[in-house]
């Protein structure tokens, strides 16, 4: 079944759309390579087992990136241990704290270049990286570098110290951010990092090892170190790690929880979801469609908590898909550097081929399948359009597992009972949504969601002070507010 | 000379005294000198106990934290009516009733100690509070005796969960002491059961099941090894595997947050509902 695609001009602003490139040029530099970053030294990394690091915009290599092998981790966790026993560890909480305001500023200051950057290794608008990613990720650095010496009062009476090394495996949805909600916490509490970019977006972490060089944080307090999964294992299972930290997906999470049975480590996994909207029909409509739109669309769906399962109440059903749609075809799609795109591209080619099998899966399963944006995607590069899943049930694959794509299923009940229990039926639990208007409904139907995060009537919103993480199958552990400062606490006895 | 009564020992299930399924048995000397035959507990047992618990939870869960924290003191008052009667010295059975009464006064103040209201830059309520983990089966350390088995069962019950505990056979016999103080304490069935039986053999079958939240496993209960291995195990579910020190010290703030899930909603508390992330 080939997808369905509305004619685009009926918009009435149809024409108004053709807009002229806005980027003319982009005037950030990207390092032809990539090395690693240990012990307060930027190091360029071996020869052999470089591999090239692509835009995936268009497909073309951006710069090269070296591989860590063990040995080299093995240098940044001495790196880190040695930092942890030096000067870090002897470090005052306040002191500690300076560096991380210190580093949140720098950030802030060179938030343009962050974001143009983010934006070329990942492919997500620049809307997203300038408005979101880069500023969120500095204000995860603003927030907990207050911690770092109010430690005293984050355990309900009882006294941490730092659980020692850490080894943290990030993912490329959101580098630089993902880099700031694991780094920032651990070092509030006076840890020290080894931390693996994802091998698709190595790009902020080095420009953010240049930034903690330009703050002078002491050398081996945080360590870069770049490769592929292979790079991951060995951060994460190396023996002097005390504990570890891993985004991603579920079936890794299992793995490296397997891998660290016995050792002692402990753990935190933030992992896969599949969120589910759930609209009553005494829903604000178009303002609940803009949610089921920045739910699955922002970040082209590469979000652990995207809002992938629209659950909407049968009576309104109709409305709302329509609407849905007619919003949809608005979306324009392509450059990611320019302001006015909304859907940039699928970060890799191994993530398009993905979603483009969860379609094939899809086509088989939905009774529609349909897609629309405002223009064409660019030819080169990789694009998936905003995707419909109409008429699918419970047990589909695409309802029940997670794509990480810019496609959502659309399903329908009738009772908030039917609602919750669809919401429920879920190996995941990170995240949901909920939209009415009647503030009792609200409540009911947030508390008896089994996720570690609901919004009511809003998705995808972040704060630094708002503990973020999952239950069940979508991992352990938060990190944001209070609750993200307790995994890197060792309780004293 | 009167011929005693003998008392027919039995695992606690769904409210219910109950036998193995299996019909297995263990021939053992009771405290005073008889022989008794404590009851085994099969793959089948735990099955029927921890789905039995999953049906209880939201029962137990959806009670008020005052309605729980009067059911726990209700424990307690039962053990102090029972205590002759246990076949432990009286002063570890005053020392187990103490720690009841410390944790029943916990069920209506620890979601104060750990949640919180979170000021995010943004028109909403945002609020992150304890919810409970779910089933839990939890392996108490037979050498803390009693207090270990009112310390596993108050980890479970204070944050609302339900749970199955796993007591070796040679501790069988205050096991059932304690399941009768449980029974007439107005705990809902099916909020704790208790089984008795081999504990090698049971953490790997709890270790499969699917539908078990967490598993705890205090202090000796088992060795390294089979916790590393029950880990390994436990990973494959993403299961909770929470393993403490031991019964000597109450569980406080610390020990009761591995035992819930921290859950934070954003009320929407403004007239304007910004998009997440950027707007479009």
């Amino acid at each position: 079944m080939s997808p369905t695609e509305q004619e685009r001009p009926r918009l009435k602003i149809a024409g108004a759309l053709d807009l002229a490139p806005s980027p003319e040029s982009c005037p950030v530099g990207v390092p032809e390579h990539i090395g690693h970053f240990i012990g307060g030294q930027k190091v360029p990394g071996r020869e052999e087992d470089r591999y090239d690091n692509l835009d995936p915009s268009t497909g073309k290599v951006l710069n090269t990136v070296s591989t860590a092998n063990e040995s080299e981790v093995d240098r940044a966790v001495k790196a880190a241990r040695a930092a942890l026993q030096g000067p870090w560890g002897k470090m005052s909480g306040l002191e500690r704290g300076k560096y991380l305001y210190r580093i949140a500023r720098r950030m802030q200051e060179r938030g343009r270049e962050l974001a143009a950057a983010e934006t070329r290794d990942n492919g997500k608008p620049i809307r997203e990286t300038r408005d979101f990613d880069i500023p969120t990720a500095a204000h995860h650095f603003f927030y907990y570098a207050g911690w770092a010496d109010k430690l005293d009062y984050a355990l309900a009476g009882r006294k941490g110290r730092p659980v020692g090394v850490c080894g943290q495996v990030i993912p490329w949805n959101f580098p630089l951010l993902m880099a700031s909600w694991k780094l920032a916490p651990a070092l509030a509490a006076g840890n020290t990092c080894v931390l693996k970019p994802s091998e698709t977006t190595p790009l902020t972490a080095a420009l953010l090892a240049d930034i903690l060089l330009e703050v002078d944080l002491p050398p081996g307090v945080i360590n870069f170190v770049n490769g592929f999964g292979q790079t991951g294992a060995a951060v994460l299972g190396h023996p002097d790690v005390d504990k570890v930290a891993f985004t991603g997906s579920t079936p890794v999470g299992r793995a490296i929880m397997r891998s660290i049975a016995g050792s002692g480590k402990s753990a935190t996994m933030e992992l896969g979801g599949k969120g589910a909207q759930i609209i009553y029909a005494d829903a604000a409509i178009d303002q609940a469609v803009e949610g089921i739109i920045n739910g699955i669309f922002f970040n082209q769906g590469h979000v652990c908590c995207a809002g992938s399962r629209l659950l909407v109440e049968e009576s309104i059903a109709e409305e709302v898909l329509e609407k849905l749609k007619l919003r949809v075809q608005a979306l324009r799609i392509g450059a990611p550097l320019d302001k006015n795109t909304d859907i940039g591209a699928i970060n890799s080619k191994k993530q398009l081929d993905t979603v483009n099998r969860y379609l094939e899966i899809g086509a088989s399963e939905a009774a529609e399948v349909w897609q629309g944006c405002a223009n064409d995607p660019p030819a080169e590069g990789y694009w998936v359009k905003p995707t419909l899943l109409i008429g699918v049930s419970q047990t589909d694959r695409v309802v029940r597992e997670e794509i990480f794509g810019p496609v959502l299923s659309v399903l329908t009940f009738r009772t908030p009972e039917e609602a919750v229990k669809k919401a429920n039926d879920s190996e995941y639990g990170l995240a949901c949504g909920v939209w009415s208007e009647k503030t009792s409904r609200l409540f009911e139907t947030a508390h008896a969601l089994n996720a570690g995060v609901v919004w009511a009537n809003g998705y995808n919103l972040f704060d630094p002070s708002s503990p973020f993480g999952g239950v069940r199958h979508s991992g352990f552990g938060r990190e944001g507010g209070v609750h993200g400062l307790h995994p890197y606490l060792r309780l004293e006895a | 000379m009167r011929l005693a009564v003998q008392k027919t020992l039995k695992m606690y299930l769904g409210g219910k005294f109950i036998r193995s399924e299996s019909g297995r048995v263990l021939p053992t000397t009771a405290s005073d000198g008889t022989l008794m035959n404590v009851c085994r507990a099969s793959r089948k047992d735990l099955r029927d106990a921890v789905g039995n618990n999953r049906s209880s939870l939201g029962g137990w869960a959806g009670r008020t934290a005052y309605n729980r924290g009067q059911i726990l003191y209700r424990l307690a008052e039962m053990l102090e009516g029972r205590a002759s009667a246990l076949p432990i010295e009286p002063a570890l059975a005053e020392q187990a009733i103490d720690r009841v009464v410390h944790h029943a006064g916990w069920a209506d103040k620890i979601s104060a100690t750990l949640s919180t209201l979170n000021p995010v830059a943004s028109a909403y309520v945002n609020y992150s509070m304890v919810r409970p983990m779910g089933v839990v089966v939890s392996f108490p350390d037979p050498r803390d005796g009693l207090l270990g088995l009112v310390e596993a069962t108050c980890q479970i019950l204070v944050m609302g969960n339900t749970g199955t505990l796993i007591v070796p056979l040679d501790l069988a016999e205050l096991a059932v002491a304690y399941t009768e103080a449980l029974h007439t304490s107005d705990l809902p069935g099916g909020a704790i059961n208790v089984l008795t039986g081999d504990i090698v053999e049971l953490l790997p079958v709890a270790n499969i099941h699917d539908d078990i939240d967490a598993i705890v496993v205090s202090g000796g209960a088992v060795s390294d090894e089979q916790w590393a291995e029950a880990q390994r195990e436990g990973a494959q579910v993403l299961r909770r595997m929470i393993r403490f020190a031991g019964a000597s010290v109450p569980s406080g703030p610390d020990a009761f947050a591995k035992l819930c899930e921290v859950k934070t909603v954003w009320m929407s508390a403004g007239a304007e509902i910004p998009a997440g992330g950027s707007a479009y």
